[in-house]
């Protein structure tokens, strides 16, 4: 379980990234979603006790990030958004070598690494050096890391930006036999709807949007997205794409326009909040 | 601090030191380049000097590989974001900068035996000499190596990573006396080139190979006192988990 407290980060340069967030986590898989820039790194990287808040405190299973640092390490794993792979080691390599980090012995480590590599679908590759492979299987590797590592909480930062839909997959069937809490950061929202159990959406370092996917959708109950450029009545506008919700007995009506029709998804609670602020 | 990870410090000495030169020997050529260049220029001015050289030329290579290494573990956390992951796992700071550390030797190594090859053609080593050389190198390398990580700390930006790596490699190893007699050099020189543990290294060498007489016996404790000071500043300056 995972509490924060009016945690807050100002950056150096005067940046802040979050504004007092104070939430309690203790679902299964959560995910973290929101615009670029809203905060979610900085958020997993202060719980994860990668980097200190500026004000505000945080407590993982009763050990505060801040005092406890060593014994909630023990506890938890946590995959950074933009992690690359030392060139010049293996898939084989990197993992084990961050299995014997976390205190299992080489044999351990190599027998666990070699279960996720295949696990994975990365078995064909285990011995190449990571510069000669490609960006979603360097990726992979620190997935494989987080799963092998058998930790209480999970933190995954964009775990499977720039993988392929069966890759992805395979991700989220390992997420699925993992034991521990997941806390995942994602910009798919199709990921987010397929696997967590409750979605956070931050905006500009603050909470905007909290619960579980049904909650979420809730608001847009019986209603469906229209899109199309000739709309003079709508709801959002991006650019030239013209978004507008209409119940959806009257779908057929926007069908007849030419418009197309689509099912509400995470992607509208989005819109609903991230449009207005920037057109 | 007492519970290292002795394994982890292994592996990652190997896997990092041991597969860079298997994959990567561009590197350890080029790790070699600037130590061997200042011997070559040095037979052609004055040869006189070349044993010193020679054994001068052992400290220049294990510090100025340890040195330019403050640019790899500024890369490992500010672009890999390696530091990162293992921040947030049971691997601890000493862990981390000891298997990196161990790492620099082992990437010496080729250079190590190419100088020993050297060493004895020009027949310069006693047993005394060997042994002398080796616990200064070793010393060496933790000073170094600690120099390196304090300045990696303080580096903000990718950018920025190669070029102070470079100014803080020559700066410490080309200056101080490794490749001419500590002698030649006015003693506020000699005091001011303190800074670097190499001059400290380099005149204990000098002296214990006879290349110099007397014996300036006081570099005995700047080495020592110098490596403790940047392993602790090092360890305590630098921060682990980013504020
Ligand atoms: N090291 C840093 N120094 C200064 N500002 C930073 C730093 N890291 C992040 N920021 C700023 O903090 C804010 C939040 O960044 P953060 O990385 O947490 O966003 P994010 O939600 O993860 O975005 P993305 O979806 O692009 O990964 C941004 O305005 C960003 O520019
Ligand atoms: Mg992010």
């Amino acid at each position: 379980m995972i509490e924060t407290f009016s945690l807050s980060k100002v950056y150096d340069k005067g940046v802040t990234a979050l504004s007092g967030i104070t939430t309690t986590i203790n679902d299964r898989l959560t995910a973290i979603i929101g615009r670029n820039g809203a905060g979610k790194t900085t958020f997993s990287r202060i719980v994860s006790t990668q980097l200190e808040p500026t004000s505000g405190s945080a407590i993982i299973d009763g050990l505060d990030i801040l005092r406890d640092a060593r014994r909630i390490r023990k506890r938890i794993v946590s995959i950074p958004q933009e992690a690359s792979p030392i060139s010049v080691l293996t898939p084989l390599e990197q993992v084990k070598l961050y299995l014997v980090g976390r205190g299992l012995s080489i044999k351990e480590a190599h027998a666990e690494t070699i279960r996720v590599l295949d696990a994975m679908n990365m078995r064909d590759f285990k011995n190449s050096p990571a510069d000669t492979l490609s960006g979603g299987m360097k990726r992979k590797i620190f997935v494989c890391m987080a799963i092998a590592s058998n930790a209480d909480i999970v933190f995954l930062d964009e775990p499977t930006t720039g993988l392929d839909p069966v890759s992805r997959m395979e991700v989220w069937s390992s997420l699925g036999e993992l034991s521990g809490e997941v806390i995942l950061t994602t910009h798919y929202m199709e990921e987010a709807q397929e696997l967590a159990d409750r979605v956070i959406l931050f905006e500009k370092g603050r909470i905007i949007e909290d619960g579980t996917v049904e909650n979420l959708l809730s608001k847009f109950r019986g209603k469906v997205r229209v899109e199309c450029p000739q709309l003079d009545d709508y709801d959002y506008r991006i650019g030239n794409r013209v978004i507008k919700y209409v119940n959806r007995k009257d779908a057929n009506e926007y069908i007849g326009l030419g418009c197309k029709v689509k099912p509400i998804t995470l992607d509208d609670i989005f819109l609903s909040h991230g449009v207005q602020l920037e057109y | 601090m007492f519970n290292l990870n002795i394994r982890f410090i292994l592996l990652l000495a190997w896997y990092y030191g041991f597969r860079t030169i298997k994959r990567g020997i561009s590197y350890v050529i080029y790790s070699l380049t600037s130590p061997l260049t200042l011997l070559l220029i040095l037979l052609m001015v004055n040869p006189t000097f070349i044993k010193l050289a020679v054994a001068g030329g052992f400290l220049a290579l294990v510090a100025s590989v340890a040195l330019s290494s403050a640019g790899d573990a500024a890369f490992l956390r500010l672009e890999l974001k390696i530091q990162d992951l293992y921040v947030a796992s049971t691997v601890t700071q000493y862990d981390y900068v000891a298997g990196l550390s161990l790492s620099y030797l082992i990437f010496s190594i080729p250079g190590i035996i190419l100088y020993s090859i050297i060493g004895s053609l020009l027949s310069i080593f006693t047993l005394f000499r060997a042994f002398i050389l080796i616990l200064v190198m070793m010393m060496l390398i933790i000073a170094t190596s600690s120099i390196s990580y304090l300045i990696s700390g303080l580096i903000k930006h990718v950018r920025n990573v190669w070029g102070i790596a470079g100014i803080l490699s020559i700066i410490m190893t080309v200056l101080p006396p490794t490749f001419y007699p500590y002698n030649l050099l006015p003693n506020y020189a000699l005091y001011v080139l303190m800074i670097s543990p190499v001059t400290s290294a380099s005149i204990i060498v000098q002296n214990a190979f006879g290349f110099v007489t007397p014996f300036y016996l006081p570099a005995i404790p700047v080495l020592i006192v110098e490596t403790l000071v940047y392993a602790v500043m090092a360890l305590t300056l630098t921060k682990w988990r980013e504020r």
